[in-house]
């Protein structure tokens, strides 16, 4: 009985004022180096680690024409030979340190990003511009890497849940260059050639349009000197990023793509449409909403599919934000005899709450777990960097991190309740499901046009 | 605690947040034939009502204080954590302490649960070849300790435990005495102790836990397996049989570890993935575990390999560091990882807490985390090789090789 008083006096009290203790980023020191390459340092303690990252706007979107996955096998391959070292040399400079390399592609940019024991920031920072500037494409490289990601492109089909990712994707995008996978497609990796990632690196990489951020123990002065000795002196590149077209309306919008993995006794499902480009203001109004529709223990679809009825061990809901668009996707999976209740369940929550949005009480809650957890996105070196990266590279602005809170806090019901009806089935969704095509289908009656694909043809 | 409740206090003033981990000392290995997977799926019931807090109310009234939780089952320990704004810890200590005191099992959410569970098999064994490959090899490995099943437990199994069955694992499992709380974060150690004291002083101890016995005899031949599934490529999964946590080898195993597996550099990363390209990964799972445990190869291979070259190549590598050390730079490459590693993981208070909690329960101190990196430092490279040699022996490994289906029969 004690206890039970103290617990309600506890809820009382935190709950009686917003969680905003003090979130900062740390000081940035700014700069550019003479070639024009923006640096940005972040000094931050207390373990000696740090992290850099070099970030180019050169992901899967700005893959050239019949190209797709380019971006992305070119970044596999800096690290596999230089004018100066080989994949075995460059592998053994890093892991000696104790330090890891990580080259890939997103939709919107390329990055490179090692992290470190501080005491290697200098010859760190000086293999990452020599994968960057000096690749050597070695032809040997070329094709096992090539041959490698073809095997892996015939392998993920063994996993429903990608081959449902990127089903969704061709089932929202299609042709736009959102519209595939950043690994590519195996019909069109199969005609990449060393030349490709060549001139792919030449036109794609440059100063001018390129960000290296480094978050961790070490010295301003120290890092703008090194800096500038690795990049001073690069040439060539773009002066701007290209332009991502904007978004057309989902091409599967009220359809379903079905496809068939006969020996699956579980079907993974997608509802997906339209989202929120990067940059949009009515992020806050969403993520507190979506926060009450699918993305948190407690949201409406997880107590509809889970807690309730126990069709699925998951369901969550998110918005993808990238430059030019965004997507809003909701994600579950169930045994194969209940695909059908799981897809009416889904979307009765969707109608829901695009009819009223989220209570009072919900939006409540969903504040005070969004700033209660938001600390937790920059306790490490590569966190730092990546936030300040997508600051700049989104240009969210420098308050971004210090008003993100009061921001949320700011969103009222009927906010909440506009982002829901512009955002949620405005207008049909396109579904994905990833089963036992013989069984789902008979299932799927009334839900619009469904269409049938053999998984070999989402490779 | 004088309730037998180990608590352990760490304050980072970094930000406002904290993090709370609560071990208890319980895993599939406490289970036996019959009800495999009930400590998985006690896991998920602890979250669906106690005394004070009703079903639904846990998650409810930690998110609403600015708060998540999850947890995780393993053979050996069962793990729950939240991540608060740190004004919220009591919050938190109220919550954790009524569901280790008085957690209240109803049917109806054990019902729907089970459900949850079963989908949760479906994506992780089921429908996924690496889960079908794992389930297969601790079945081989493993003829009469209860590593033998997984985690999650056999399908029929968890269909058939029952409210009771619940019952008396909580009763059992559950008591302060067995239990460790780790808290790390923008804290008083001594207010928060005070609380630690409030909410969980009342909590009465259990009894003793009984003890697993290992009946384990030992293998006297290599075993094999083949699976046929639905997939494009086949892969490999082997084990050989290996040390507790404790033992002295299992440090020097962990080297052994880095220097095959971890970066691209690495041993078998270089052989079979990029010299000879035969696979399109390879993994060595080494973890520690009470008893004495197993090492585990996982090799995705490419849809035209063949499993014998790749077996076969894989051998040769094992033979080389069974017969010759590594050099002294691959000694220190390696070193030099694993204290990285070390250090990157102690980057986060969820880290922190997480590390002190399995070395204690795993190593028996939490002081590991202070001299683990000092204690690879003196690894030798002898000590390595006569590690591989002890443990990667032919005659007792078990392999099982999933094949395309239509293949090979």
């Amino acid at each position: 009985m004690r206890r039970a008083a103290a617990a309600r006096r506890v809820s009382r009290r935190v709950g009686a004022r917003p969680l905003l203790k003090g979130v900062h980023l740390p000081e940035v020191d700014e700069f550019q180096t003479s070639s024009g390459l923006k640096v940005l340092f972040a000094e931050r303690g207390p373990l000696p680690l740090v992290a850099l990252q070099l970030w180019l706007p050169a992901g899967s979107a700005a893959d050239p024409k019949r190209k797709d996955g380019l971006a992305d096998f070119t970044a596999s391959l800096l690290r596999r030979g230089t004018r100066k070292r080989t994949a075995d040399e460059l592998n053994e400079a890093v892991e000696f340190c104790g330090a890891s390399l990580a080259c890939g592609a997103e939709e919107d940019f390329l990055s490179v990003r090692i992290n470190a024991p501080s005491e290697h920031l200098r010859p760190m920072l000086e293999i990452l511009a020599e994968v960057v500037r000096w690749p050597s494409f070695p032809r040997k490289e070329v094709e096992s890497t090539r041959t490698r990601l073809l095997a892996q492109l015939a392998n993920d089909l063994d996993d429903p849940g990608v081959v449902a990712e990127r089903a969704l994707l061709r089932a929202l995008w299609d042709d736009h260059p959102y519209g595939h996978d950043v690994v590519g497609t195996a019909k069109q990796v199969r005609t990449f050639t060393r030349q490709d990632a060549v001139a792919f690196q030449r036109s794609r990489f440059g100063p001018r349009v390129g960000l290296l951020v480094i978050a961790g123990q070490g010295e301003a002065r120290d890092v703008k000197a090194v800096a500038e000795r690795v990049f001073g002196d690069w040439e060539g590149g773009p002066d701007r990023a290209l332009a991502t077209p904007p978004l057309q309306p989902p091409v599967l919008s009220g359809r379903t793509l079905l496809v068939d993995k006969p020996e699956q006794t579980q079907s993974q499902i997608r509802i997906g449409g339209r989202g929120i480009p990067r940059g949009s203001e009515d992020i806050f109004a969403a993520s507190l909403m979506n926060t009450a529709l699918g993305g948190s223990f407690t949201s409406r679809l997880v107590e509809a599919i889970r807690v309730k009825r126990g069709l699925s061990y998951g369901v969550s809901s998110g918005f993808e934000r990238l430059m030019a668009a965004g997507s809003f996707a909701v994600s579950t999976f169930t045994k194969t005899e209940t695909t059908r209740a799981a897809i009416d369940l889904c979307l009765l929550e969707l109608a829901k709450m695009r009819r009223k949005g989220p209570s009072a009480e919900e939006l409540d809650v969903a504040k005070r777990y969004l700033t209660g957890l938001f600390p937790l996105r920059f306790e490490t070196n590569e966190a730092v960097a990546g936030a300040l990266a997508e600051i700049r590279l989104y240009g969210l602005g420098d308050d971004w991190v210090e008003r993100y809170r009061e921001r949320l806090l700011q969103v009222t019901v009927e906010e909440a309740r506009r982002v829901a009806r512009k955002y949620i089935l405005a207008e049909p969704p396109a579904i994905v499901v990833v089963g036992n095509a013989a069984q789902v289908k008979k299932q799927l009656s009334g839900l619009g046009p469904v269409s049938v694909r053999e998984v070999s043809q989402l490779q | 605690m004088p309730n037998g409740l180990k608590v352990r206090l760490l304050s980072n003033r970094a930000a406002p947040i904290a993090s709370v981990y609560t071990f208890f000392k319980v895993g599939s290995r406490n289970e036996r034939p019959g009800i495999t997977g009930i400590s998985h799926l006690f896991e998920h019931m602890m979250f669906n009502g106690s005394k004070r807090y009703g079903p639904k109310q846990f998650d409810r009234v930690l998110e609403s204080h600015g708060g998540r939780s999850n947890a995780y089952t393993s053979h050996d320990m069962t793990v729950y954590h939240e991540e608060v704004a740190a004004e919220a810890l009591e919050v938190v200590f109220d919550l954790e302490s009524d569901r280790m005191a008085s957690l209240a099992i109803n049917d109806t959410s054990l019902e729907s649960e089970r459900e949850v569970v079963k989908e949760e098999r479906r994506l992780r064994v089921d429908n996924e070849p690496t889960g079908l490959l794992d389930e297969e090899l601790g079945a081989l490995m493993w003829k009469a300790h209860p590593y033998r099943w997984p985690v999650i437990g056999w399908m029929g199994d968890i269909e058939n435990i029952a409210r009771e069955d619940c019952e008396r694992y909580f009763r059992t499992y559950y008591a302060p005495n067995n239990a460790a709380l780790y808290v790390v974060g923008d804290l008083d150690p001594g207010r928060t102790l005070a609380l630690v004291r409030r909410y969980y002083g009342g909590i009465p101890p259990g009894p003793p836990t009984p003890p697993v016995v290992n009946s384990e005899p030992e293998q006297r031949g290599e075993r094999r397996a083949v699976l046929h599934h639905a997939v494009h490529a086949p892969s490999l999964m082997l084990g050989y049989h290996a040390p507790s946590a404790r033992d002295e080898d299992t440090l020097a195993l962990d080297v052994l570890q880095y220097a095959l597996t971890v970066g691209d550099g690495s041993r078998l990363a270089r052989s079979l993935v990029f010299e000879r390209p035969l696979v399109v990964g390879v993994s060595m799972d080494w973890s520690w575990r009470t008893d004495p445990g197993a090492i585990v190869f996982y090799l995705e291979l490419k849809p035209d390999s063949r499993p014998q070259s790749v077996e076969k190549a894989l051998y040769d590598e094992l033979d080389k560091v069974r017969s010759h050390r590594l050099s002294p730079r691959e000694l220190a490459k390696a070193k030099n990882n694993l204290k990285s590693h070390l250090l990157q993981g102690l980057a986060t208070n969820s880290g922190k807490a997480h590390a002190l909690g399995s070395y204690e329960l795993l190593r028996g101190s939490w002081r590991s985390s202070l001299d683990l990196a000092s204690r690879y430092e003196a690894i030798s490279a002898e000590q390595v090789r006569a590690a591989s040699e002890r443990h990667l022996v032919p005659e007792k490994r078990s392999v099982a090789t999933l094949l395309p289906s239509g293949a090979g029969r």
